[in-house]
């Protein structure tokens, strides 16, 4: 099967070529009906599903035959949420279980993957038995592997035997030297390879694992780490490589790099990108295609929503006590997948709908505002500011309203209430709204309504239950309105 | 060790049997983070799951030498430190894999303790 080259120019929609503004509000509007069908209900992929369809891992996959600068095998704590953090080990038999146990708990669960903790693809016997029961025993669960893509090429053929549609390759770069800069090592060939060549030999493999899963019509989806010196001014050249070989989205996330973690570039000091630099590149890099800028780089045994964990209701000792009914099971899933499908075409609808309202009225000159966003999904607006453990970026501007990122509120360690220099909860998660104008929430406390408006946030809970592009615009208007969005306006004038 | 098994194979084997129970085995150490990733690779089986870690039979290891020119565990495991040879000196010593200087890491460690 061809799949289609995806930097040909796709029908433009609502008069945005960005594609997700807020006029089409669909992340696969360039994708072919093919693709569509088979990712519109995978949270990872559909920034729309991703409100209401949820994913678990299964880290069956421990061992791992290269070693990356961002990564530290011996670390395993319950609060990190990063790649590559398990809290516990499971068999395939155990893995079988788990994900039974949670697709007939939680209904919504359309998607289980398998990511690690090490690479899936250097632990085959244990990946390929998970996969070989599940798509036996639970054929309605869609199975995703994630894979650093140095075994990958050998591993094509097997993976086209399961029920797997959807491969995700990590390529950080295509360039050996600058490989030699994020792989310290691989395992190949019986031997521990260093330095260059080590990064030549597992470029080539990613690339032809790329091409290869392609050409057997597995979806490609990529994923880069943002290096801030060390790959970021190159990821722009990779994004166009692997679209052109035909992956069908590239996902620019952000490097994790904390001392106590461990890892290299956290010991080392190398330093994160801000939110602004990954949004320009994920901007620079998305061209035609969406980036998938609603990635909560999850845990290898992450369950539930996206940015929400459940795994500590489906730890091994509790399925072990769970009466699961499959076939019972997999019938009320049916019909609770369609649904929700129901309910995301209707609100599709209404929201082309108000895209072409929105096209026809008379346009603003006004600046663009980012606005953050309180939810626990369903796309409307329903956490309490002081309950949010992540906020949704939203852009509004003239061109309309659109996604572009989610910032946790507090910062991957969760345990105490204060951190070493004695910053409290409330002011780290009003730093992390750093650049933000307005916050939309269910409900805004005093206390911290009154320090938000002093960060120059203005709290906003008026627009409780609301859909959350339909509050960001009129929040976005009610500015305009009252002439706090003119800079660009008197700018415009000046130069004309 | 290389080198060694060439020069009179006839001779060496017994040579072999008779220093595989003295000298000639590795040895996982309590930094072994269980990945697994070893135990297939050993071409003589002598790497087991055991808790709290792996364990490498003595009586089986031979180093791999005769199937390999590097031994394999060593070769692959991610933890500086974890697999030692027949002297205890380590295989991946620190800073050999992460390729974070002993002395960084020392500091960064000493700095998140004083938190």
């Amino acid at each position: 099967m061809e799949l289609p080259v995806l930097n040909e120019t796709p029908a433009s929609k609502g008069g945005c070529s960005a594609g997700s503004c807020g006029s089409t509000d669909d992340q696969l509007g360039h994708l072919s009906d093919e693709i569509r069908a088979k990712v519109q209900n995978h949270p990872c992929y559909s920034e729309d599903a991703h409100h209401y369809f949820a994913r678990m891992h299964v880290a069956v996959a421990p061992a791992c035959n290269i070693q990356c600068h961002y990564c530290n095998r011996k670390y395993d704590c319950a609060n990190e949420s990063r790649p590559g953090v398990v809290s516990e080990l499971l068999t395939p038999d155990q893995a079988v279980k788990k994900t039974m146990a949670v697709a007939a708990n939680i209904p919504q669960m359309t998607v289980l993957g398998i990511a690690g903790p090490g690479d899936p693809l250097a632990n085959p016997e244990r990946t390929f038995e998970t996969f070989r029961r599940l798509s036996q025993h639970a054929p309605d669960i869609k199975l995703c592997v994630s894979t650093n893509g140095l075994a990958l090429p050998d591993s094509v053929e097997e993976l086209s035997k399961h029920n797997i549609d959807h491969v995700t390759i990590t390529i950080n770069c295509v360039d050996p030297e600058i490989g030699a800069k994020i792989y310290p090592w691989i395992f190949w060939e019986n031997r521990r390879i260093k330095g260059k060549k080590a990064a030549k030999i597992l470029i080539e493999q990613q690339q032809k694992g790329l091409e290869m899963l392609v050409a057997k019509g597995i979806l490609v989806k990529v994923n880069s780490v943002m290096i801030p010196g060390v790959n970021d001014k190159h990821l722009a050249e990779v994004s166009k490589i692997v679209k052109a070989k035909g992956a069908f989205l590239h996902n620019v996330m952000p490097l994790i790099a904390e001392a106590e973690h461990g890892t290299f570039y956290g010991v080392m000091g190398q330093r994160e990108p801000n939110a602004g630099e990954l949004q320009d590149l994920q901007d620079e890099c998305s061209g035609d295609m969406n980036m998938m800028r609603h990635c909560r780089q999850c845990r290898a045994d992450a369950v539930g929503l996206l940015g929400e964990d459940r795994g500590d209701e489906f730890t091994l000792d509790k399925i072990e006590t769970m009466e699961i009914d499959y076939q019972a099971a997999m019938e009320k899933r049916k019909v609770i997948h369609q649904a929700i499908e129901a309910e995301m075409n209707s609100k599709r609808e209404v929201k082309a709908k108000k895209a072409e309202q929105f096209v026809q009225e008379e346009k603003m000159t006004t600046r663009p505002v980012l606005m953050a966003v309180a939810t626990s999904g369903q796309g409307v607006i329903n956490v309490h500011f002081g309950h949010a453990k992540e906020f949704l970026i939203y852009e509004a501007s003239p061109e309309g309203v659109r996604f572009i990122s989610h910032r946790k509120a507090d910062q991957y360690c969760g345990g105490d209430t204060t951190c070493g220099d004695g910053e409290t909860v409330l002011q780290r998660t009003i730093r992390s709204l750093e650049g933000c104008e307005a916050v939309l929430c269910s409900k805004v406390g005093f206390e911290p309504w009154e320090i938000l408006e002093q960060a120059g946030i203005m709290p906003n809970g008026e627009h409780a239950m609301e859909p959350i592009k339909d509050a960001v615009l009129a929040v976005y208007k009610e500015m305009a309105q009252g002439g706090k969005l003119d800079e660009v306006d008197q700018a415009e004038r000046a130069v004309a | 060790m290389s080198g060694f098994g060439s020069a009179n194979p006839t001779y060496l084997a017994t040579d072999f049997t008779f220093q595989r129970d003295s000298i000639m085995a590795l040895k996982i150490i309590e930094s072994c983070v269980n990945c697994f990733a070893c135990e297939p690779l050993c071409p003589s089986k002598a790497i087991y799951e055991a808790k709290p870690h792996f364990l490498i039979d003595p009586k089986k290891c031979t180093e791999c030498e005769g199937d390999y020119s590097v031994p394999q565990c060593a070769s692959i495991c991610p933890i500086e430190g974890a697999i030692l040879d027949a002297f205890g000196v380590a295989l991946n010593p620190p800073g050999s894999l992460t390729g974070i200087p002993p002395e960084k890491m020392a500091e960064a460690m000493a700095e998140l303790q004083a938190h």
